[in-house]
């Protein structure tokens, strides 16, 4: 671990690799958070509505606890439970195959600090690009949402714009912010461990893979405790 | 030279290697041999530090007890010594020239240019030509491990270490590399240690042979005297095969 967290050899070439990796680990998940944000944020919207259905609670109180649902835990905790499992499974496999492939001795005999060079670049690329993640899920949660009241009329749209502006508490954002940061850690770094140190062939990769995933989703949700207690409370 | 002393090293209680001491030389193709499974690989790679051994000491050139050195000597050796993996262990992600290319750029201050140049001159070296866009998923089994010792030679190394370099190769191409490496390790006077279980191999660049047989030497010699070794284990290694043994029943009637 520690090994993992030094200083880069080469800094320009990290900054190179973070770049790509950035690329391929963070860029190329947009389509697939933008398409369960979406159809998400419908159905929470939908639910709310339907479950809501008292005149005792005012309208607007749908479009509030949408938007609430989103920040919170949506947009953090379940795209990263997500992207657990695709960016997880991509970072296990090629880290793994690597490794049986004897790719990670021949850095080691270069004289290379192989895994800080290879996992290093995929931590940092992710933290910083993750939370754009989360905050592009819970925009296009919301505009789901609205889209959905919008087609299918279940309350008026005003409600819902104006439940979605209602007591807005600028902290939820940081929180989901901060949230999706160190769940970033969790799922580049267990993969990566997991990967680095696969043995036994391709069945061997494809176990570390599939065990890496379990892993970090079982810490995602532990941390994701951990850190509304802290951090809410 | 390396020379290595009481080689120990177990794997959780399984013993691997049983107190293991040779002698490489240099400007030689030094051969360790013996059967699969034998501890050939832990062998070469304790001596290179992929693997931490348990007891013993790794000398390199008498004077430096590789072994004991620091990480950060280490990597002051490493630029020192190349090492062909056995499955030729190319990086997926670039193509030919950027293979050899990567330990120049991560442990040199050469510009672009210079890197070309060095990267040209190791493909040329080792017969490559017109492939430096290709990646290693496009290059048949023989020009992988053309390419391999291009990368291992790209630091001009004193030490060079083999793992199987023939291993899924075609008798014609395994007699290349193994040459290839031979006139390599003349040329530049480097100290070559060859893993192989290939007796074609051991009859071609055979220079020095240690032969390994569950985890202990049991013999060491050269290609001349192997033959007419006086050791059950090695006869039975040497003359296993149906050719090897009707060879030696047309050597044992002539004489
Ligand atoms: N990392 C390892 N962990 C446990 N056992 C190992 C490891 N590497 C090799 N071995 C065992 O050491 C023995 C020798 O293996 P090896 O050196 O690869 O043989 P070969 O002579 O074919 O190269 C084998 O029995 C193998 O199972
Ligand atoms: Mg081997």
């Amino acid at each position: 671990m520690t090994k993992v967290f030094t200083k880069p050899d080469k800094p320009r070439l990290f900054f190179k690799h973070m770049m790509r990796e950035m690329f391929k680990l963070g860029f190329t998940s947009i389509p697939i958070v933008a398409i369960i944000s979406l159809f998400i944020g419908a159905v929470i919207a939908l639910q709310m509505a339907l479950n809501f259905d008292s005149p005792l609670l005012p309208k607007i109180y749908i479009g509030l606890a949408t938007r609430e649902v989103l920040l919170l835990e949506f947009s953090s905790t379940v795209i990263a439970l997500i992207l657990a499992g695709k960016v997880g499974s991509n970072i296990a496999s090629e880290i793994g195959s690597m490794r049986i492939t004897e790719q990670i001795d021949a850095m080691e005999i270069m004289g290379l600090n192989s895994a800080n060079y290879l996992i290093l670049p995929k931590v940092v690329a992710l933290v910083i690009f993750n939370p754009f993640l989360t905050a592009l899920s819970s925009i296009l949660g919301i505009i789901g949402g609205g889209l959905l009241v919008d087609i299918t009329q279940v309350i008026r749209i005003v409600d819902y714009i104006n439940g979605i502006q209602f007591v807005f508490n600028e902290f939820y954002v940081f929180y989901g912010i901060i949230k999706m940061a160190v769940f970033s850690i969790i799922i580049t770094t267990i993969p990566a461990f997991y990967g680095y140190y696969a043995s036994g062939g391709s069945l061997g990769v494809g176990q570390s893979s599939t065990r890496s995933i379990v892993a970090s989703s079982v810490f995602i949700l532990v941390f994701d405790l951990i850190l509304t207690q802290l951090l809410l409370q | 030279m390396i020379e290595v002393k009481d080689i120990y090293k177990s794997f959780a209680g399984k013993e691997v290697l049983k107190n293991v001491s040779a002698v490489f030389e240099q400007g030689k193709t030094n051969l360790i041999i013996g059967q699969s499974g034998s501890g050939k690989t832990v062998l070469l790679k304790c001596i290179v530090g992929l693997h931490e051994v348990d007891s013993g000491e790794i000398w390199f050139n008498n004077n430096i007890l590789f072994n004991k050195l620091s990480f950060k000597e280490k990597k002051e050796m490493r630029k020192q010594i190349g090492m062909l993996f056995q499955g030729s262990a190319l990086f997926d992600f670039a193509n030919v020239e950027d293979n050899v290319r990567f330990p120049l750029e991560m442990f040199s201050d050469m510009s672009r240019e210079e890197q070309d140049e060095r990267i040209n001159f190791c493909l040329k070296r080792v017969n490559i030509i017109n492939a430096n866009k290709l990646f290693p998923s496009e290059l048949s089994g023989g020009m992988q491990k053309r390419v391999a010792i291009a990368r291992a030679i790209a630091f001009s190394p004193k030490y060079l270490f083999c793992d199987e370099p023939n291993s899924g190769l075609d008798p014609r191409t395994s007699i290349l590399i193994d040459n290839l490496i031979k006139e390599i390790t003349e040329e530049y006077k480097i100290t070559t240690i060859i893993n192989t279980h290939d007796m074609n191999s051991v009859m071609e660049i055979g220079d020095k042979v240690v032969f390994i047989h569950e985890g202990e030497k049991w013999w060491e010699g050269s290609k001349d005297n192997i033959l007419h070794a006086d050791n059950k284990e090695l006869n039975d290694f040497v003359f296993a095969s149906k050719m090897a043994k009707t060879l030696k029943g047309y050597v044992e009637k002539s004489s």
